[in-house]
């Protein structure tokens, strides 16, 4: 098997929340204020539900999604939500390239570079992009530990400094609010299709839909407390910190002797992120692999990765007109793939039981 | 011509060198004899002891076997075939012939010059054993067998180099070796023909799936104690004759942070130093890189005293931060391979040019900073607590300063990354080079950047799937 | 071919890497092009921003230990136009990563605080971590002057703020980010410390806590700082004036110039980003009491008798809201382990051992003296319609249905209460 149960755990607790930590925040409060942290959970809860439904799914099956496809829809189908699912990804990931763009010239450089120095990460997507699961499975092996320490680190930094009592009262956002908070964050939200597309390719053994599903609720618990943490810092000015993980360990009281260590532990957590990237543009290849049938992964991903060259040099000072369209519009490619395919997945001819 | 002297000459039209030596000799009742050996890797006076004394009783009309009853040396073959004679030859033997037989004997004199068991110089220890490799295949397997009594070792040799005749042994335990792994190695070495096999390094490349990488891909070891241990772990050991160095396959980047120290201390201790080797080469790597980055592109990092102070050093400097480190690296470099390659007695006048005259000098002209040449001396210090690395880490250090200094800390990140998911998925013969974290294999990690008291390590590591997994069985009472 | 064409590859790169590495050459702006700027003090002057940076200017030295203080002040109508004049005049880059210290002139208290400080918190143009603090006169001028501590002015007002002193309960310290989440509360409501700067061995605030009602907001304390200032301020633009920028004088040259020493016992309240009082000494002391987290500190008051000082352990304090039945009540909370440190008395050492067992009656003027001085913050709260105690937050956050009833009309109805428990530390 190219990847197992507990490399798909560590991608779902780690990436799920390095995903989470730039501008979804100053995103979601913007919108729902101080409680969007009920934003967040709920598209967590949802998403949670879906995770266990296709892990459940695979201690069904034996079969990839793609011969779950094949099998019900027949070849020519199959290939074509395959596609859709290409490009699914591929739009999924626009916002946060361009985003760490963003991120990149606000963490690494003083003076605002070029555009040039972030386009390098594409030779880097290029080249991780082209390979498989195995690779996935296993840079998430060293991805995890790194993640749990850089985390833990910033918030032992953090912690300090917050003042729950900032999140009070809870609730008094208007529903709509709220959940126009969880519809406008939603195009970040992919991890079910992530495991739809592990499956088949891992060896499922009793108990393990609970450890993912797990996995993925303890990254949603991590991402709703460094929310609560970072309310709990800025208070009413939430919504105007940007690149929300590189403002909250400022106020320990050792930076003041030892400088921005903060930074350090952040250029550590950035591999972690860029590995996250990475990931769906991995997957966007696979898919167009299966959709064309054409094996050598290393063209599809130099012709993936030249498309988001392409719309990154184009898009490179539009981030709020793409960000602001995703937020209202994408939450309905992100229903129908994250959701709904999964879901319905479960209607396809899944063949002998393991 | 009698039958002798055709032999002689059909062995010295072949070897017609004039250290092949052809020594002629006669029983008391006058049968004649010639011994042909290559002058000084055979043994003379073992050729006179053990051959041409016992012959002097040798009678005219006696036959070939009498002739071997009476040769006293315990290594004598017989032979019908010239060339296989040359080749002894050449491997320092002797070959004897008979008058009057077409047939010979190959006499085992060989004894090429070689040096006394040393401590290696680069794998000392204060505790353990001291014994180092030498040049000598046989001596070294000797040390081998002296470890390891084992019925189940076993030890195959392959010649290798086509003129070298290098002999190469591969040593390994049956049973706790993964099944075909020895045939494997053995087909892969035999399948190049070279010329000449100086040293082990050859073979590395020869045995390495990638062997362009960068990266090591078959461990090195000088001491009989680590190479025995690797072996009863599941490696396949390689002895190559003419090389201190043996190797051990599968090859894993945390065995070059384990010392052999490491198992002859304290488990505390030993995991300190483990995570300190890997800090320092960490360090050692990525310091002047995140120096130069901090200069040029994020000031911030640096604590604000400090900055002042580096600010103040590197003031009115004519250079450019990252020329400055450059032309600093480029001296440590330069330094570094003229001291090794100086002869000593020139060796004190290099420490003075290279300290004084460079170091001091320089950042008196205002050429290069104080900082500067601080953490380029740190680093390089940080490399040598890993000296088996230090081929890969040196040039990485290059690599990550050239980065660093053109695309500032986000190129190093992304570098660093680009290093992740290269090793990630690089294996040799089935075992991953970043084992035992990616995969992560959960038992092999009590004896990887920790080592565990040996206790918890009962069994063999899961990497390299023996089938004979456990190594040590104890008395559970007593744990 | 593909071997080839990757060899290729790789060689590409790395020339392209060596071109940059040794040529630099996309606009970066390196260590010997920047300025580090460890404080800046903003003045307001005829409707212009007149930012004065205390500017960290390395010289070579092999040591690393040779570095010049300069004030650099630029003018604008904003600080950005400000320090982007500053750049066009010295020619570094100007970075306020490294700027600790935000110092604002009297002359800003007649204007809206965030347009004073408005560009600090755009989008990444400053770390929200600078200490603000307001002083007596122009702040360029309190930047000029000589510290007899240390040769950087900024770093010994840093030193009368910092997080000890805080904990002492002498000093309210906030932040640009502490300010802003003040002031966008729902008491809108926030302060920083006020510094006065004196010349050592006199201190002219002496009489401390004789203006009990404070210091009104119309009071504009900026033209007497200003000429204070002004003869201290030895260079040539650094004077009272400031009208010139552009101009620059040395910290450390400042010729025959006195040192003065830095006091921090007042604070400045804001109320909707203006400026509205300045709380002296013993007020700010009992409103830190009240906001600052503590740990052992000085407390002084009269008793009919004497005068004593408590060392004060164990100490806790802080704002309590209740809504009974409509009805807010607000309870002003301090408890402490006290021990007599000192009393206007001849001493006999033999009777010290009773410093830890005080009689009642003077744990009650104590407690007593905390009730006068919490009931005079509050009145100065009520009066300036300034809640720096944060009751409207609290009512906010607990008892938020009452919130739009009560909000306009709390300090009417509020009820206050004390809960102030004194006791002998053994």
């Amino acid at each position: 098997m190219k990847i197992n149960v507990r490399q798909i755990c560590f991608i779902m607790a780690a990436y799920t929340v390095v995903a989470r930590l730039l501008l979804f925040p100053m995103e979601l409060s913007n919108i729902s204020g101080r409680d969007y942290l009920f934003s967040a959970l709920a598209g967590f809860a949802v998403q949670t539900v879906v995770i266990w439904a296709v892990a459940y799914l695979c201690s069904r099956t034996q079969k990839t999604f793609f011969q779950l496809l094949e099998d019900t829809f027949g070849n020519i189908v199959a290939r074509i939500i395959y596609g859709l699912f290409a490009l699914f990804f591929m739009a999924g990931t626009l916002v946060p390239i361009l985003e760490h763009k963003l991120y990149v010239h606000a963490i690494f450089y003083d003076t605002l570079p070029s555009l040039t120095v972030f386009l390098p990460f594409f030779f880097f997507a290029v080249f991780a992009a082209s390979k498989g699961f195995k690779n996935i499975g296993r840079s998430a092996d060293i991805c995890f530990p790194l993640f749990a320490l850089c985390f833990v680190f910033i918030m032992v930094m953090s912690f300090g400094e917050a003042k729950f009592a900032e999140l009070l009262p809870v609730f008094k956002t208007p529903v709509t609010k709220i959940f126009g908070g969880t519809v406008a964050g939603a195009y970040r939200f992919v991890e079910p299709c992530w495991l739809l597309m592990f499956m088949g390719h891992f060896e499922y053994k009793k108990g393990d839909a609970a450890k993912i599903t797990v996995s993925y609720a303890v990254a949603a618990a991590l991402v709703l407390l460094f929310l609560a943490v970072l309310y709990g810092i800025y208070g009413s000015i939430t919504p105007s910190r940007q690149f929300a993980v590189s403002k909250t360990a400022l106020y320990f009281p050792a930076i003041d002797m030892l400088g921005r260590i903060d930074l350090l532990v952040l250029y550590v957590m950035e591999i972690v992120m860029l590995f996250w990237l990475v990931l769906n543009i991995q997957l966007a290849v696979q898919c167009i692999s299966e959709c064309t049938g054409y094996k050598d992964k290393f063209i599809i991903s130099l012709a993936v990765n030249a498309v988001f060259i392409v719309l990154t040099v184009t898009l490179d000072h539009k981030f709020s007109a793409v960000q602001g369209f995703f937020a209202s519009w994408f939450w309905i490619a992100t229903l129908l793939f994250t959701v709904i395919f999964p879901l319905c997945a479960w209607a396809l001819k899944k063949g002998a039981k393991r | 011509m009698t039958t002798l002297e055709k032999n002689i000459k059909a062995i010295k039209s072949v070897l017609s060198s004039q250290d092949i030596l052809v020594f002629e000799f006669k029983s008391e009742a006058g049968k004649k004899f010639a011994a042909i050996y290559a002058d000084g890797i055979a043994d003379k006076q073992l050729l006179g002891e053990l051959v041409v004394k016992p012959l002097r009783a040798v009678k005219p009309d006696d036959k070939l076997e009498d002739v071997k009853q009476l040769l006293a040396s315990p290594e004598v073959k017989d032979c019908d075939k010239i060339s296989d004679g040359i080749k002894e030859i050449s491997d320092g033997n002797a070959v004897l012939f008979v008058d009057g037989e077409k047939d010979f004997f190959i006499i085992g004199l060989k004894c090429p010059p070689v040096r006394a068991v040393a401590e290696p110089p680069t794998q000392i220890t204060v505790k353990g054993p001291r014994e180092g490799f030498i040049e000598d295949v046989k001596t070294n397997l000797g040390l081998i067998r002296k470890r390891i009594k084992s019925d189940k070792l076993q030890i195959k040799t392959v010649k290798v180099g086509e003129r070298s005749d290098t002999a190469v042994a591969l040593v390994y335990i049956d049973g706790v070796c993964p099944d075909g792994l020895p045939e494997k190695i053995e087909k892969e070495i035999a399948a190049n023909k070279i010329d000449i096999v100086p040293d082990s390094s050859y073979i590395s490349q020869f045995i390495a799936k990638k062997p362009r990488s960068l990266f090591k891909r078959c461990g090195t070891c000088e001491k009989p104690d680590i190479f025995c241990a690797k072996v009863c772990e599941g490696r396949v050991g390689i002895v190559a004759d003419g090389s201190p160095i043996a190797l051990t396959v599968p090859y894993m980047i945390v065995e070059d942070f384990q010392s052999a120290e490491d198992y002859y201390i304290t488990s505390y201790r030993a995991t300190t130093l483990r995570i300190l080797r890997l800090l320092s080469v960490i360090i050692g790597v990525i310091l002047p890189a995140l120096y130069i980055s901090a200069q040029l592109f994020k000031i911030q990092i640096i604590p604000l005293q400090l900055l002042l102070k580096i600010s103040s050093s590197v003031a009115g400097l004519a250079l450019s931060p990252s020329v400055e480190m450059f032309l600093t690296l480029f001296v440590l470099e330069v330094l570094n391979e003229a001291s090794i390659r100086m002869p000593k007695y020139v060796g004190l006048a290099l420490s003075v040019v290279g300290a004084l005259v460079l170091g001091d000098t320089a950042v008196k002209a205002g050429i290069i900073s104080t900082p500067a040449i601080i953490i380029i001396a740190f680093s390089a210090i940080c490399l040598y607590t890993v000296p088996n690395l230090v081929e890969t880490t040196t040039t990485l250090r290059w690599l990550f300063l050239i980065i660093s200094g053109s695309l500032g800390p986000f190129g190093m990140v992304l570098f660093a990354a680009f290093l992740i998911c290269y090793l990630a998925t690089e294996q040799d013969y089935g075992v991953p080079l970043m084992a035992p974290f990616a995969p992560l294999v959960k038992n092999d990690l009590y004896d990887s950047m920790v080592k565990a008291n040996i206790n918890n390590l009962k069994r063999r590591p899961e990497v390299f799937r023996s089938k004979n997994k456990v190594r040590l069985q104890s008395d559970e009472n007593k744990r | 071919m593909k071997r080839k064409l990757t060899v290729i590859l790789y060689w590409v790169i790395i020339i392209a890497l060596l071109g940059l590495y040794f040529t630099n050459d996309f606009g970066i702006v390196d260590i010997h092009k920047t300025s580090i700027i460890t404080a800046i003090g903003v003045d307001i002057e005829n409707d212009e921003v007149l930012v004065t940076a205390e500017v960290a200017a390395p010289q070579p030295s092999q040591s690393g230990d040779n570095i010049k203080y300069t004030q650099i002040q630029g003018s604008g109508l904003n600080i950005a136009d400000a320090m982007n004049e500053i750049k066009s005049k010295t020619g570094f880059y100007p970075r306020l990563q490294f700027c600790k210290l935000v110092l604002i002139g009297d002359s800003c208290k007649e204007h809206e605080l965030f347009r004073v400080l408005g560009c600090l918190y755009r989008k990444n143009y400053s770390e929200l971590t600078a200490i603000v603090a307001m002083c007596k006169g122009n702040a360029a001028d309190m930047l000029a002057f000589k510290s007899p501590v240390t040769d950087i002015t900024s770093e010994s007002i840093l030193n009368i703020l910092s997080h000890e002193l805080e904990k002492t309960a002498t000093v309210s310290v906030a932040n640009l980010k502490d300010i802003a989440m003040k002031a966008f509360s729902p008491s809108k409501a926030c302060y920083m410390p006020y510094i006065e700067s004196n010349q050592p061995g006199t201190s002219e605030n002496g009489g401390n806590g004789e203006n009990i009602g404070g210091e009104q907001g119309g009071q504009s304390g900026g033209s007497s700082g200003g000429n204070q200032a002004g003869g201290q301020g030895g260079g040539q633009g650094g004077g009272s004036g400031g009208g010139e920028s552009g101009q620059s004088n040395s910290g450390n040259t400042g010729g025959d110039m006195q040192a003065m020493e830095f006091t921090a016992a007042k604070t400045a309240v804001f109320a909707d980003g203006k400026f509205k009082t300045i709380l002296q000494e013993k007020q700010a002391f009992a409103m830190n009491t009240l906001k600052n987290e503590l740990d052992t500190i000085s407390f002084g008051f009269d008793t009919e008798e004497k005068h004593y000082t408590f060392g004060l352990k164990s100490v806790k304090g802080g704002v309590d809201l209740k809504v009974k039945d409509g009805i807010p009540e607000v309870t002003l909370k301090f408890s402490a382990k006290a021990q007599i440190q000192g009393v206007k008395e001849k001493v006999n050492p033999a009777k010290t051992i009773n410093d830890d067992v005080i009689p009642e009656d003077i744990l009650k003027s104590a407690a007593d003296e905390l009730k006068t001085r919490y009931t005079e913050i509050m009145e100065i709260s009520k009066t300036t319609e300034c809640d720096f105690l944060d009751i409207k937050s609290l009512l906010y956050r607990n008892y938020y249905k009452y919130y739009e009833a009560l909000e306009p009309v709390l300090f009417e109805r509020l009820k206050l209460n004390f809960d102030i428990n004194i006791g002998s530390i053994n």
